[in-house]
């Protein structure tokens, strides 16, 4: 690898503030909004994996990596979801 | 062999996944934390859904302000870290030191304030059993506010889960003093930077999953 | 800079002096070849404990109430006069599973067999992390020296069977039992810790570590099984680690994760534990397919039958074992549409499993059929596993579970799949890769006598097992006569426990066959029985390294009656005039 032929480095600051920004907005709409249980359920959760997949995507450098790696990445997701899910049927279905 | 090679794939080898070993064995472990994690964090999803009855509201045993301050200092330490990435692939051993110390302070910050947190909600009689007789949260439950049901299960859950996710910060930072030790004897080139990649990738997946934490355990 | 590059260069340098002392050599060794010895003594030796623990079993389940010859030996607290207690012979049932899954077939299977044969077949210098491999083989050993010491404590040994169903595993009122069942859950806590060193490491070393030419369909059957097996285990693993932490929280430090009362869930547990007993279970049987697939190749000499059937069925017994968790739970007061959906996706599992039989018996169909040893044992394994897994199909099915759930039926059915399935594959595989190993060969005369021995008696013990289930024999019973309606089977318990004492008997030949030619057996040449894969290219045992240089691939590794070929088999590494030159190996190597 030449030294000269890499690639500049990510602005990492923009995806710090990026990932501060939608920390304020996550706590502020549990505590702040009178969103309905689900939809308020479902918005923390969109934010929380929104904050998770820019850690993955630009701390991890998921989004520089082959795909090779990538799928190696993803693949106990499926697994996770298959468990969970199976299980609250439990309960609710 | 040329130093340059080190950074890559093994040679002499039939194309595997493109990266050098000790990323690749990381990347691999990550795979199984990410269903040990599963484990416990599905478990917390799946009591929730099957409780006996509603479960405590957000902000009324735990801690919300400290929380947020602390995954504020879990993300700072997560782009202290990625600096210090950065700083090596550009061969600056200054920085390198810097931004690995910093991580190390806010990684451990980070533990101190969740011990301290701990040691605020056992006072308050918040056990990982329930709640604590004659307790400051035992009259909130008297009085209705808080759902004596699921009290035993949230402490359950909540302790497991942020008590292991400590445990792996814990780790981290000992990892991380490792390498900033071997950072301060010039360990690390532009042309070698494995253990600060490897290191940085632990630490991200540990963030990561407080940033999941947090969500379904303080504001949910 | 320097010294990582010269730790890093290790791997790619394979002939220098060996200057290590015998401790770095034979005890805190990093060689691949050695860690999987050491595997294979321990599991041997846990393979025996659990055996004998066996033995108890069926002493009490053929004549109860009676003394056991020599139990008199037994503390006052397992068998006063000789006489197995309730108690103990809980824990005996709980420890023959933990040790036989956990401490012997496992082991034998990932962490012999992944450790000795996938660099050597790979063409690799050794593991990609030889540090870890090493701490992966002791940490080990301490969670067995923990799961031992169970037997000292306070109250017994855990006992509440292999799978520890809560809440009987939770608290003493109900299993009589404390610091067993949290030594037990500690135990396998820090196994677990191990197997998943060890399945970084496997999966790492096969990804990045293959020689030059050794494409993914030119890996051989067992490499391709270690392979999708290391996957399992590390996907797997960390969710039994979860619920046993959760267990063991529950136990000590008052947490409710399965306790109904305060607001937990028992099937949670049942949910878990299977989530990763189910994986486990084709952990438990991939490696052992994977080796016969090369044992029947070679003792066939004709290519296997659909090689990439074979690859693809393996990944997908691999991938269904995620999705049929609930069929060990359709009894357990689980959601019944669930219990519909896993039994049709159990169903689906026939599926691979019958191409690869087919596979077996389409590559012995008209071969060059030589029955060495291993083939014995080979044959014995697809036959056997034929049974065990029809077996599988009625337990699968909901409306006939519920009949013979919980009963003598599913002993039978497990012991088919693990003992004459996975057993029989490592009594072969253990022959087979001997003189890779040591140095000589076993001896094939009292092979065969064990052979013949093991599989009568082995069939003699639980065939009858099945007849036993369907007649309504409850398993983990301590006392079958205490039954009015069992009373009339007692004879056939009585045949099954005779049956079984000379199976185990028989096993002296087995040991004896591996002690003695370990120092007395013949020299073995590099490539004993005529083998295409790389590691027969190399002296037996190979030395420090394994390969004097890289090697490079040309062709799969199931190349036998090549016509026009001199020999009736055509190696991985020869380079016939026909093939491609080797790229050009980069600078330093």
């Amino acid at each position: 690898m030449d030294l000269a032929h890499r690639k500049p480095h990510p602005n990492y600051l923009a995806i710090w503030a990026y990932l501060f920004v939608l920390t304020i907005v996550e706590v502020a709409v549990a505590f702040l909004s009178h969103l309905p249980r689900n939809l308020l359920l479902l918005a923390l959760v969109f934010l929380a994996v929104w904050k998770a997949a820019l850690v993955a995507l630009y701390f991890m450098h998921l989004r520089f990596e082959g795909n090779r790696l990538r799928i190696l990445a993803a693949a106990p997701l499926p697994l996770a979801f298959i468990l969970v899910l199976a299980v609250i049927t439990e309960f609710r279905w | 062999m040329a130093h340059v090679a080190v950074m890559e794939p093994p040679a002499a080898a039939e194309r595997g996944a493109g990266v050098y070993n000790e990323k690749l064995g990381m990347w691999i472990f990550l795979g199984s934390e990410v269903m040990f994690f599963t484990a416990l964090i599905g478990s917390y999803i799946i009591l929730r859904v099957g409780a006996p009855g509603p479960w405590a509201p957000p902000g009324v045993v735990l801690n919300i302000p400290v929380t947020a301050f602390n995954t504020f200092l879990l993300i700072c330490s997560s782009v202290s870290m990625v600096k210090a990435f950065a700083s090596i692939v550009d061969g600056d051993q200054q920085k390198l030191k810097f931004w690995l110390l910093a991580t190390i302070l806010c990684g451990a910050t980070f533990v101190g304030i969740q011990v301290y947190e701990y040691a605020h909600l056992i006072h308050r009689g918040f056990l990982p059993s329930g709640i604590r007789e004659g307790s400051e949260l035992a009259e909130l439950v008297a009085r209705g506010t808080l759902p004596a049901a699921t009290a035993g299960i949230y402490g359950s859950t909540f302790y497991t889960m942020t008590g292991f996710h400590g445990f792996h910060v814990t780790c981290g930072v000992i990892c991380m003093i490792w390498v900033f030790f071997k950072a301060l004897r010039g360990g690390y080139s532009a042309t070698d930077y494995r253990g600060v990649e490897v290191i940085g990738l632990y630490w991200h997946f540990v963030d990561l999953v407080w940033i999941i934490l947090f969500t379904i355990v303080y504001l949910v | 800079m320097a010294t990582t590059a010269a730790t890093f260069d290790q791997v790619g340098h394979a002939s220098h002096v060996d200057d290590r002392s015998f401790i770095r050599k034979y005890i805190f060794s990093t060689d691949h070849k050695i860690i999987g010895i050491q595997f294979l003594i321990m599991s041997l030796l846990f393979l025996a404990l659990g055996g004998a623990l066996a033995m108890m079993m069926r002493w009490q389940l053929g004549f109860p109430g009676r003394p056991l010859p020599g139990g008199s030996v037994l503390p006052e607290t397992m068998a006063p006069g000789g006489v197995l207690l309730p108690e103990f012979y809980n824990s005996l049932v709980t420890m023959h599973g933990t040790f036989m899954v956990f401490f012997a077939i496992m082991p034998l299977l990932v962490g012999v067999f992944g450790n000795f044969l996938i660099p050597l077949k790979i063409g690799a210098p050794d593991m990609a992390f030889p540090r870890l491999n090493m701490a992966s083989f002791w940490v080990a050993v301490s969670s067995g020296i923990i799961m031992l010491a169970g037997f000292l404590a306070e109250g017994g040994h855990a006992g509440a069977g292999w799978t520890a169903y809560a809440p009987l595993s939770e608290t003493p009122e109900y299993s009589g039992v404390s610091l067993g069942q949290q030594l037990w859950c500690v135990s396998l806590i820090v196994l677990g810790l191990s197997s998943m060193l060890g399945a970084v490491n496997y999966i790492a070393t096969v990804i990045n570590l293959r020689a030059p030419g050794m494409t993914w369909f030119r890996l051989p059957l067992s490499i391709w099984a270690l392979f999708i097996t290391a996957i399992l285990v590390l996907l797997a693993i960390p969710i039994l680690a979860g619920g046993v932490i959760m267990l063991l929280f529950d136990q000590t430090i008052g947490t409710h994760f399965f306790q109904p009362a305060a607001g937990g869930q028992v099937l949670l547990w049942q949910h878990l534990f299977w989530f990763f007993g189910h994986p486990e279970v084709y952990i438990l049987i991939l490696p052992a397919m994977g080796m016969v697939s090369d044992i029947i190749a070679n003792g066939s000499r004709k290519p296997i039958f659909g090689y990439h059937s074979m690859v693809f069925a393996i990944m997908g017994i691999g991938f269904l074992g995620w999705i049929v968790w609930g069929h060990h739970m359709f009894q357990s007061g689980m959601n019944p549409t669930l219990g519909q959906t896993f039994m049709i996706s159990t169903l689906l599992i026939a599926v691979p499993s019958a191409i690869k039989t087919f596979n077996w018996l389409g590559t012995m169909w008209r071969g060059n059929l030589h029955f060495h040893v291993p083939m014995m044992h080979s044959v014995a394994f697809v036959a056997m596993f034929v049974i065990g897994g029809l077996s599988g199909v009625f337990m699968a099915t909901t409306p006939v579970d519920i009949y013979i759930h919980d009963t003598y039926f599913i002993v039978a059915h497990i012991h088919y799949v693990l003992f004459g399935g996975s057993l029989f594959a490592l009594f072969g595989a253990i022959t087979y890769w001997y003189p890779k190993m040591f140095g000589r060969m076993m001896n094939p005369f009292w092979g065969k006598v064990h052979f013949w021995l093991t599989f009568v008696f082995y069939n003699l013990t639980f065939f009858p097992m099945h007849q036993l289930g369907l007649h309504g024999h409850m398993r983990r019973l301590y006392d079958p006569t205490q039954y009015e309606f069992l009373r009339a089977l007692q004879p056939i318990n009585r045949f099954i426990s005779i049956s079984a004492f000379l199976l185990f008997a028989s096993q002296a030949i087995f040991a004896l066959n591996f002690i003695l030619s370990w120092f007395r057996g013949r020299k073995a040449e590099a490539n004993p029985w005529r083998d295409n894969t790389l590691e027969w290219s190399v002296p037996s045992p190979p030395p420090h390294g394994n390969f004097a240089a890289t090697p490079t691939v040309y062709r799969g590794a199931y190349e036998y009656s090549v016509p026009g070929a001199d020999d009736d088999y055509l190696p991985q590494h020869r380079r016939l005039p026909t093939d491609p030159a080797p790229a050009p190996q980069p600078a330093g190597h």
